[in-house]
C-alpha cells in the first residue's frame, strides 16, 4: 500500500467520522457545567444507603462492583501474560537470589540517596496503607494505595540495591498476593450467596458514616484489590529487572523483534 | 481559578507534545513522568482527587519506572551482543 493510498484512506475515514464528531461535540455539556443527574443521584443515595463518604469507592466496590471484578481479572490476566512472556526464556523456576549481568559494573550510590530512600520508603509505605484503609472515607482506595505500596518497595531497590531488594521481596509471595487478592474479591461476591443474598450484595454491617469502619463488604473487596495491585505491580518490576540481569543466551538470535 | 485551568491545559498540551518531539528514549521517559505530574495537578484543579491520585501513582511513578527498566533490559541485550556488556 503506497503512502498516497494510505493518506487517501485516512482522509476518507476522517471525512466519514467528521459529521458524527461534530454532532457529539456540539451537544457536550458546557465546560464546568453542573454535575450530571447520575452524579447527583449517587450523592443523594450513597451516604444514606451505604454509609460511605467517598462516592468513587462506593461506585467501584458496591454499585458497579461487578465491573471492578472484571477489571481485577483484566489486571490479573495482563500481569500473568507479561510474567509468562518474560519468564518464557528463563523457564519456570525462580530463585530468590539476585542475579547479575556478568561484566556490568556496580554503580556506587551516594549516601544522600540511601538516606533519602531509607527515610522516605517507610513513610511512603505508611501513606499507601493509609490510602488503602481510608478507601471509604477519603479519596483513594485499593488501587491507588496498592500502587503507592508497590512504589514504596521500589524505593528499597533504589536505596539498597538489587540484591538487598531481592532479600526482602520474594517472588512467590508476590504471586500469592496477586492471586489471593483476586480470589478474595471473588469470595466477596460468592460469600453473600451462601446467606441467600445476591452476588456481591453488601450483607455485612455497614458501620457508621465517615468512620474508618464504613461500607461493610467494600472494605474487604478494597483490601483484595490493594493486595492484588501491590503484588502485581511489584511482580512486574521484578520480572522486568530480572530480564536485565541475565546475559542474552546464544539461542535468541531470531527473537530480537519480539 | 479562571487563569489556573487554561494555564494547566496549556502546560498539559506542551508537555504532551514534548513527549512526541523528544527523540531520545530515556529523556522521553522523564517527559512522560513530567506529563503525568502535570495531569495530576490538572485533575486536582478540576476537583477529581481520586483520578489525580491514580494518575500520580501510575503516570508519575509506575509507568516511567517500568519503561526505564524495560529500556535497561533492551540495552543490556544489545550491549551484550555488540561489545560484551557495556550497558548500565
Amino acid at each position: 500500500m503506497s503512502p498516497r493510498l494510505r493518506l487517501t484512506l485516512l482522509g476518507a475515514a476522517l471525512a466519514g467520522l467528521l459529521p458524527g464528531a461534530v454532532a457529539v461535540i456540539g451537544r457536550l455539556p458546557e465546560f464546568g457545567a453542573t454535575i450530571a443527574a447520575y452524579g447527583e443521584r449517587i450523592n443523594a443515595i450513597v451516604p444514606a444507603e451505604r454509609h460511605v463518604a467517598n462516592m468513587v469507592s462506593a461506585i467501584n466496590f458496591d454499585l458497579r462492583g461487578l465491573d471492578t471484578l472484571g477489571e481485577e481479572f483484566m489486571l490479573l490476566a495482563a500481569i500473568t501474560g507479561t510474567v509468562v512472556l518474560l519468564r518464557g526464556r528463563r523457564g519456570e523456576e525462580t530463585t530468590d537470589r539476585a542475579m547479575r549481568l556478568p561484566g556490568r559494573a556496580i554503580l556506587p550510590r551516594s549516601e544522600a540517596v540511601v538516606l533519602t530512600c531509607r527515610l522516605v520508603g517507610p513513610l511512603l509505605m505508611l501513606f499507601g496503607l493509609y490510602i488503602v484503609v481510608h478507601a471509604t472515607v477519603t479519596p483513594g482506595g485499593g488501587f491507588q494505595g496498592g500502587v503507592i505500596l508497590a512504589s514504596g518497595t521500589l524505593l528499597a531497590y533504589l536505596g539498597e540495591g538489587y540484591a538487598g531488594w531481592r532479600d526482602v521481596v520474594r517472588s512467590h509471595w508476590l504471586d500469592a498476593m496477586e492471586g489471593g487478592g483476586a480470589f478474595l474479591f471473588v469470595l466477596c461476591g460468592l460469600a453473600p450467596m451462601l446467606t441467600g443474598a445476591a452476588f456481591m450484595q453488601n450483607v455485612l454491617p455497614l458501620g457508621t458514616f465517615r468512620d474508618l469502619y464504613s461500607g461493610g463488604l467494600m472494605l474487604i473487596e478494597n483490601a483484595g484489590v490493594a493486595l492484588a495491585v501491590c503484588g502485581g505491580f511489584t511482580q512486574l518490576f521484578l520480572e522486568f529487572l530480572e530480564e536485565t540481569r541475565e546475559s542474552a543466551g546464544p539461542e535468541e538470535s531470531g527473537e530480537d523483534s519480539a | 481559578m479562571s487563569v489556573l485551568i487554561p494555564l494547566l491545559f496549556l502546560i498539559t498540551a506542551v508537555s504532551g507534545t514534548a513527549i512526541v518531539l523528544i527523540r531520545d528514549p530515556s529523556r522521553q521517559i522523564f517527559a512522560i513522568a513530567a506529563n503525568g505530574i502535570v495531569l495530576t495537578i490538572l485533575f486536582t484543579a478540576l476537583q477529581a482527587p481520586d483520578v489525580a491520585l491514580s494518575e500520580l501513582a501510575v503516570g508519575g511513578a509506575a509507568v516511567p519506572l517500568l519503561f526505564l527498566v524495560a529500556l535497561m533490559a533492551v540495552r543490556a541485550g544489545t550491549a551484550d551482543q555488540e561489545s560484551g556488556g557495556d550497558g548500565r
